[in-house]
């Protein structure tokens, strides 16, 4: 993974995927939390974003500026489903990031996924939140397609064997009120590739017989960068430089279905 | 909101059951049905899944059903505080989506069977089941059945609550009218269904008393109490050929 560096005070506390002991992970990894939501794959260019099939990513970076600690928001909209109308439903993600991507986190705080699941958001500590975002679900059941806004929160969730794990608690209330919690862990990739985020989608469950519900889009802004405390906000830091072509992202998904498809971009360069 | 009476029995629930025991007779012999609550606890709101499947002697589609009556277990009750109706008009003219959104009581589908030459069709259908307006204190459920390919057919029918005899508690009837599909084939009829009645997990934002609050329906509610050896339940099945058949699933009772 890469080594954020950052001139903070805090600066020990970036968190750099590449690191042997990873105490944080690329940014890389909470994209691959959205992803995991969605279906579909789709990769992205910067503020537009093109992706294979009728899938579209767009990532934003807030402030768009190499070295910069701010956000980045990452939405993926699914097209039509191949016959019943839904997206197929996600089970595997692999999301490779960029090398260089990197979350500044001041204060190491984790959410396990038992307090997240029977506490919500509320229930973890506001150092562990490192994301919010929405997203719309969608489920046939009887003759209707059915659906439902979706909030997200992500979190840190504990290190296991010395890797981070991030944690997507992914709740609507109306016509369904149901929760899930999202998982996933961190492992090194090759260039031009930093780190690859490998995500565990369990089903989302609407009402017996009827089949599973799956994202159709989704936003997730990771970091902030209206903090009045800059300095003891989580934030995504953008790499210190661009390769040309842009920042690279993939994906291999595995949908329900078990059938599995890839996606390739490249987020445009920040401006100077 | 509101409608219907909050503790009323379960019964409408089965009448959706009925629909989707609907085929049978002729060649299909043998009805069987798997019924069961989740979450499986007593007293508590719950979701009854029904699956339905004919078993087949012989190659020709069951006779179409004309008549259903189900029978559900003593002690199951409707909570219907919360929910809306939707009337039969309403889901002819429009469909589902004319119905309010906490008029639905729940979700269901199958496979049904045309004979057309020597050929059998088989189709998928769907079914939609809305609270419909309660006469004189009885409930009603209305069904909308929905095939689209590869013949499409559209059928609204409505479930009425009728007296159940020991050990039910509530019974259900419906009469499902003849279903042409295309000239020169057999009337439609069924091959498989199943339903899910309940709302465990629904939940719809209303206006009380000026402010917007969350209201969770509870749906139905399981018995408190689970006899030996199951919770009791009869469907009738009548068929257009004059022949009836009845089953007597039982559903277990919660372990533990």
């Amino acid at each position: 993974m890469q080594r954020t560096s950052t001139p903070r005070s805090t600066a020990h506390r970036a968190l750099s995927l590449s690191t042997l002991v990873r105490r944080a992970f690329t940014l890389s990894a909470l994209l691959a939390f959205t992803l995991c939501l969605t279906s579909p794959l789709g990769a992205s260019a910067s503020p537009g974003t093109q992706a294979s099939g009728t899938a579209t990513i767009a990532p934003s970076l807030l402030p768009n500026r190499l070295g910069a600690m701010g956000s980045l928001r990452l939405t993926v909209n699914f097209g039509e489903g191949p016959s019943s109308g839904a997206p197929l439903p996600v089970r595997r993600a692999v999301l490779r990031f960029p090398a260089g991507l990197g979350i500044e986190i001041p204060h190491l705080r984790s959410c396990s996924i038992a307090r997240l699941r029977s506490r919500g958001p509320s229930g973890c500590s506001a150092e562990s939140e490192l994301g919010t975002g929405h997203a719309l679900a969608e489920a046939m059941a009887g003759s209707q397609l059915i659906t439902e806004n979706i909030s997200l929160w992500l979190f840190l969730g504990p290190f296991h064997n010395l890797e981070p794990t991030f944690e997507i608690l992914a709740r609507g209330v109306t016509p369904f009120d149901e929760q899930v919690v999202l998982t996933g862990t961190v492992v090194p990739d090759h260039p031009p590739y930093g780190e690859d985020l490998v995500l565990s989608v369990p089903p989302i469950p609407t009402v017996p017989l009827e089949p599973d519900a799956s994202m159709a889009s989704m936003s997730l802004t990771v970091g902030t960068n209206k903090s009045p405390h800059p300095n003891q906000a989580n934030t995504v830091v953008v790499p210190p430089s661009c390769p040309a072509g842009g920042f690279p992202f993939a994906a291999e998904i595995t949908y329900a279905d078990g059938s599995s498809g890839n996606a390739f971009a490249h987020a445009t360069c920040p401006g100077r | 909101m509101g409608g219907l009476k909050a503790q009323t029995r379960l019964v409408a629930l089965l009448i959706c059951a009925c629909f989707l025991l609907a085929p049978s007779a002729l060649a299909a012999e043998t009805l069987v049905v798997h019924e069961n609550f989740t979450p499986d606890r007593l007293g508590v709101p719950t979701n009854l899944s029904i699956t339905a499947n004919f078993l087949s002697n012989g190659g020709a589609p069951p006779s179409p059903v004309i008549k259903l009556t189900l029978y559900a277990p003593a002690g199951l009750k409707i909570d219907a505080h919360g929910a809306g109706t939707c009337s039969q008009n309403t889901l002819t003219l429009h469909g589902p989506t004319g119905c309010p959104p906490n008029s639905r009581a729940g979700f269901g589908g199958g496979v049904g069977v045309v004979a057309l030459a020597n050929t059998v069709i088989h189709e998928p259908y769907t079914i939609d089941f809305f609270f419909g307006p309660t006469s004189h204190g009885h409930l009603a459920l209305l069904a909308y059945a929905s095939a689209v390919a590869p013949v499409p057919v559209e059928l609204v029918v409505t479930a009425h609550e009728v007296p159940a005899p020991k050990p039910y508690g509530l019974g259900f009837s419906v009469e499902i009218p003849p279903i042409s599909t295309i000239p020169g084939a057999s009337l439609a009829s069924v091959e498989s269904a199943f339903a899910t009645f309940g709302a465990t997990n629904v939940a719809y934002y209303e206006t009380v008393h000026g402010k917007r609050t969350l209201v969770h329906l509870r749906g139905m509610i399981s018995p408190k109490h689970c006899p030996s050896g199951g919770f009791p339940s009869e469907g009738i099945v009548e068929f257009a050929n004059g022949t009836s058949l009845t089953v007597n699933p039982t559903i277990p009772c919660p372990r533990g």
